[in-house]
């Protein structure tokens, strides 16, 4: 979201208004824009487009699931539904159809979501599915990739064992840029 | 508001016009006949005895004489040029009640003349301010100069007035245009710089602005966000991050101490409070949102701001 500068109400002074007018507050607008849901969501575009997923994987839509989180979800579907990964077109589902889904590529549990991570993790064992977090520890509860704030930017760190044992290869890209 | 109180200020004029007629009848025919005229609303035979008048040697010596000629020129320029920012009327007008005060019995209407002036002089002020809110890019010259009349003559219509005000509103009203240029036109970045040397002037003026602080903030905050949104499918890791880099850094190092510093001065301001929560939430700072956001809410219980300033 954008602040907004205080807006000086512009206004035909006469003097004694002017002067009674001098303490209040104008401004202009702080932009709406979630930030970091614009960088969280370019990243799950990043690893959807820089990892490698099983062949049996690549047909059909390619599936991002976003849980507990609607800017994150609302800037994936704006900026990025529809996109091609590789040969297929990226779709952004909520959690209910996460629930239906025959399959999710990218899942994303927001931390107001910490405590359904467990039960993902258990329903998504064997299967390809890569999940991203954004709470510290994360990584150790079945995490494979888990964003961190480091002075305000937002980086990740991965677990390339578990996403290795998912079936899904992190490209080059994805190695470089994760935190050690 | 502003009409009312030009209309009671006319008719205050006029009235002591009159009375000042009566005194002057026999020293004075000429400007006396002038007054008279422009009472009657006859104002460009008023323009044209009150004229006449200042030719005349005796008459020409009193205050009164240059009195009326500058209430009759600003009575025409408010039925005729009002609005009209290089108007030669109100120039000519406010020079005549300045003659007005410089003669020996400046004092007698000393009063009357002043309130005139700082009519005109408002009507400067105004005309800056509406000025300052069309300056096309790369030019103020218009709306600075015409403060520089203000400023010129209100210190004689109010002796002893602090013009700190008025300058830290005109200064504020040129920033909130070059604001909104910069807005229509995020790439070109002079419009933003010029926007930011306003509001820094007025801290020079005032290191306690509040408004000032915060809307420098928001500058830089959204400096940063318009450099977010370029984000897209397009935009390569390295590149994503090298762009998230320096955003935050602007919001971090910036935007986040200037808002600290209007938070200081005004902590219960709503605005500056939600500026504080979504420059938190920028930096990924998720207690400093919980507690801010929790602050709105105690203020909006306390009734100290309203509950759409939440949003």
């Amino acid at each position: 979201m954008v602040l907004a500068i205080r807006k000086y109400a512009f206004r035909l002074y006469c003097l004694t208004a002017l002067l009674l007018s001098a303490s209040r507050i104008v401004g202009q607008t702080i932009p709406a824009d979630n930030t970091v849901a614009i960088i969280r969501a370019n990243y799950l575009y990043q690893f959807a487009n820089n990892s490698d997923w099983p062949s049996e994987n690549k047909k059909g839509p390619f599936v991002v699931g976003i849980i507990g989180n609607t800017d994150v979800f609302d800037i994936m579907v704006a900026k990025y539904a529809s996109k091609p990964i590789g040969s297929q077109l990226l779709t952004v589902i909520g959690a209910n159809e996460v629930a239906t889904a025959p399959h999710v590529h990218v899942l994303f549990v927001d931390r107001s979501k910490k405590a359904e991570l467990a039960k993902y993790t258990r329903d998504l064992r064997g299967v390809s599915t890569l999940i991203v977090t954004n709470w510290e520890g994360a990584l150790a509860q079945g995490a494979h990739v888990n964003f961190l704030s480091i002075d305000g930017s937002i980086r990740f760190e991965m677990n390339k064992t578990a996403m290795l044992e998912s079936s899904i290869t992190p490209g080059v890209k994805i190695l470089q840029w994760a935190i050690q | 508001m502003g009409n009312s109180i030009n209309y009671r200020t006319s008719l205050g004029c006029l009235l002591a016009m009159l009375l000042c007629l009566f005194g002057h009848a026999q020293q004075l025919p000429i400007t006396n006949e002038a007054a008279r005229l422009c009472q009657q609303l006859q104002l460009d035979a008023a323009l044209e005895k009150s004229t006449e008048s200042l030719n005349d040697k005796m008459e020409s010596a009193d205050a009164y004489a240059w009195y009326v000629n500058g209430f009759v020129l600003k009575e025409i320029y408010k039925n005729r040029e009002y609005g009209l920012r290089n108007s030669s009327l109100r120039t000519a007008a406010m020079k005549s009640f300045a003659t007005s005060l410089e003669k020996k019995n400046a004092q007698q209407h000393l009063a009357m003349t002043r309130l005139a002036m700082k009519y005109l002089a408002s009507t400067y002020y105004n005309d800056a301010l509406q000025a300052a809110q069309s300056i096309a890019e790369g030019g103020e010259q218009e709306a600075n100069a015409l403060f520089v009349e203000f400023e010129k003559w209100m210190p004689l219509a109010e002796p002893g007035i602090s013009m700190t005000g008025y300058k830290k509103e005109f200064t504020k009203s040129i920033g909130q245009r070059y604001f909104s240029l910069w807005q229509r036109d995020t790439d070109n970045s002079e419009n933003r710089d010029k926007a930011i040397a306003q509001y820094e002037k007025i801290l020079k003026l005032d290191s306690s602005d509040v408004d000032a602080y915060y809307n420098l903030s928001v500058i830089h905050y959204n400096q940063a966000v318009f450099m977010y949104r370029k984000i897209n499918h397009e935009t390569d890791l390295f590149d994503m991050m090298t762009i998230q880099e320096a955003a935050a850094k602007l919001i971090r190092e910036k935007a986040l101490p200037l808002m600290d510093k209007a938070y200081a001065l005004a902590p219960e301001k709503g605005e500056v409070v939600h500026g504080k929560i979504i420059l938190h939430r920028a930096l990924d700072h998720e207690k400093d949102v919980e507690y801010f956001k929790n602050e709105i809410t105690r203020l909006i219980r306390e009734g100290k701001i309203k509950a759409e300033q939440q949003k």
